[in-house]
């Protein structure tokens, strides 16, 4: 029960409630009983300051006034005059049957009463409770009505943060996919430039010709292959070609990595690879062979390094 | 014979039970003060009349509803005559209205110099100590409460009228009220 239940209770036990205001107070009764007891208590309150009433006599005849409307409108207390009706000692027999018939009048009122108390209870309760149950039949539609669709929210929220969830997952499954491929790639990266095994050589010459010659070779021990670099190069004579071959200690010839083309301003930049397996720690030699190269060294090596 | 020492409860079960004798003599015990509370309430002499005689031959029917384990007779009593003053006034459409112009200060109950002291006796203790629970309530609360209580009329016609908020109004009304009856609890 809150402050403005109690605010109506009081009013209402002093009377100062509007219609309305006096339904909304029945209303809420109906369901609290805290509230019932509340202003049957403060109405009781209210009426017991009236023994601070200045009293005032009625009109003597208010009495009898009291009894012609009781007759008239039917209720059973027509009898309660009778003793004053019917007073004085020559009626006195006529006093006694009467006095018989009031009490059996009574007795049959008192039943008629007790009909008619329950009819009006009856009454009150069949005219009570509809409304009632009307207000408490929309009350609960509306509670329906709202769980209703605050169900609905809920399962299309529900719907959509699985949706949400379900695509947070994928991403996160292709994060952790792609992650794990860099890290592998990124391993081997690692692993690669650990095997990695680069060689700079500058190969020399004791021949006159080949004195102010160049020859760079950057060699990949790892791969097996490498990039030779050539300038101020000789040109070789007619159906001669420059031949590198890899000196590999462990095997017995050096094997060919191809022939070498020089241009007109002897320069010359090629990538090659050994025809043969060879190991990570070799040297080269570049020697001047029949042209197109020959499968194992013939001519005079020109150039040898490191 | 109803013996002179019957108390009005007691009187008020004699006559749900069909009690001719009893209800008179209950008539003789509470009509005086429900005639001045009539006489307060509507204003006119000829209502309040009308009012009694109806409020008795109520009384009359709804006797045997009486609960004494619940509520004093008089109390009982009162809340019947109260209810149906206010329903008449409200047919007759005063209750938005102020009847007299000098209406708050005739609102007062009486104080104890302006009761004789036949009245007080009549009162007894519950008057007693009726009248010093509402003395001890603030004056803005007991004023209102008593002038609520003596016209009948509704909250906003009573703000209006006195020139005072409506929520201050309500919220002395309550505490008034509350207050009131914690000070006279256990003896309603």
């Amino acid at each position: 029960m809150d402050e403005r239940h109690e605010e109506l209770a009081a009013l209402n036990a002093l009377g100062m409630l509007e219609s309305d205001e006096k339904r909304v107070l029945n209303g809420a009764s109906v369901a609290d009983k805290e509230l019932r007891d509340l202003s049957t208590e403060l109405e009781l309150t209210a009426a017991e300051l009236a023994r601070l009433i200045a009293p005032v006599e009625p009109p003597a005849d208010m009495k009898r006034r009291i009894r012609a409307k009781m007759r008239s409108s039917g209720v059973k207390g027509a009898g309660l005059s009778r003793g004053f009706v019917l007073g004085g000692i020559g009626w006195a027999l006529a006093a006694a049957l009467a006095v018989a018939s009031v009490w059996l009048w009574q007795d049959r009122e008192k039943l008629v009463q007790q009909v008619a108390a329950v009819s009006r209870a009856m009454a009150t309760v069949a005219s009570t409770i509809p409304a009632n149950a009307t207000t408490e039949k929309k009350e609960t539609r509306n509670i329906e009505e709202e769980l209703k669709s605050l169900r609905s929210d809920f399962e299309t929220k529900k719907a959509a943060l699985s949706t949400e969830i379900e695509a947070l997952r994928k991403r996160e499954t292709d994060a952790n996919a792609r992650i794990a491929q860099l890290v592998a790639e990124a391993e081997a990266l690692k692993q690669q430039e650990a095997r990695s095994q680069l060689q700079i050589a500058t190969l020399q010459s004791k021949v006159w010709e080949y004195r102010r010659s160049e020859m760079i070779v950057v060699w990949d021990g790892y791969k097996r292959q490498g990039v030779l670099m050539l300038d101020k190069m000789p040109r070789v004579d007619a159906g001669k070609d420059y031949q590198l071959w890899v000196v590999d200690p462990n095997k017995p010839d050096p094997v060919s990595a191809g022939v070498v083309t020089v241009d007109d301003k002897g320069v010359a930049k090629t990538a090659f690879k050994p025809v043969d397996a060879v190991g990570e720690t070799v040297k080269f030699a570049l020697s001047v062979e029949k042209k197109g190269g020959v499968p194992k060294n013939e001519g005079p090596i020109v150039l040898v390094g490191p | 014979m109803l013996q002179p020492e019957l108390s009005e409860e007691d009187l008020l079960q004699r006559t749900g039970r069909g009690d001719a004798r009893a209800f008179e003599q209950l008539y003789d015990r509470i009509a005086p003060r429900l005639f001045g509370l009539l006489r307060q309430m509507l204003s006119d002499e000829r209502e309040a009349e009308d009012m009694l005689q109806d409020g008795f031959v109520q009384l009359w029917s709804r006797a045997s509803d009486f609960d004494p384990s619940r509520s004093k007779a008089f109390t009982w009593a009162v809340m019947i005559f109260r209810h149906k003053a206010i329903d008449r006034m409200r047919a007759l459409g005063r209750r938005n209205r102020l009847v007299e112009s000098a209406a708050l200060e005739h609102a007062t109950l009486a104080s104890p110099a302006q009761a004789g002291a036949d009245d007080e006796a009549e009162a007894g203790e519950r008057g007693t100590l009726v009248r010093e629970a509402l003395n001890d309530l603030p004056k803005e609360q007991r004023q209102l409460i008593e002038f609520a209580f003596l016209k009948g009329l509704t909250h906003h016609v009573i703000a209006d009228s006195l020139g005072i908020p409506l929520g201050t109004v309500k919220t002395n009304i309550r505490r008034g009220l509350l207050r009131l009856r914690d000070l006279l609890k256990g003896g309603i």
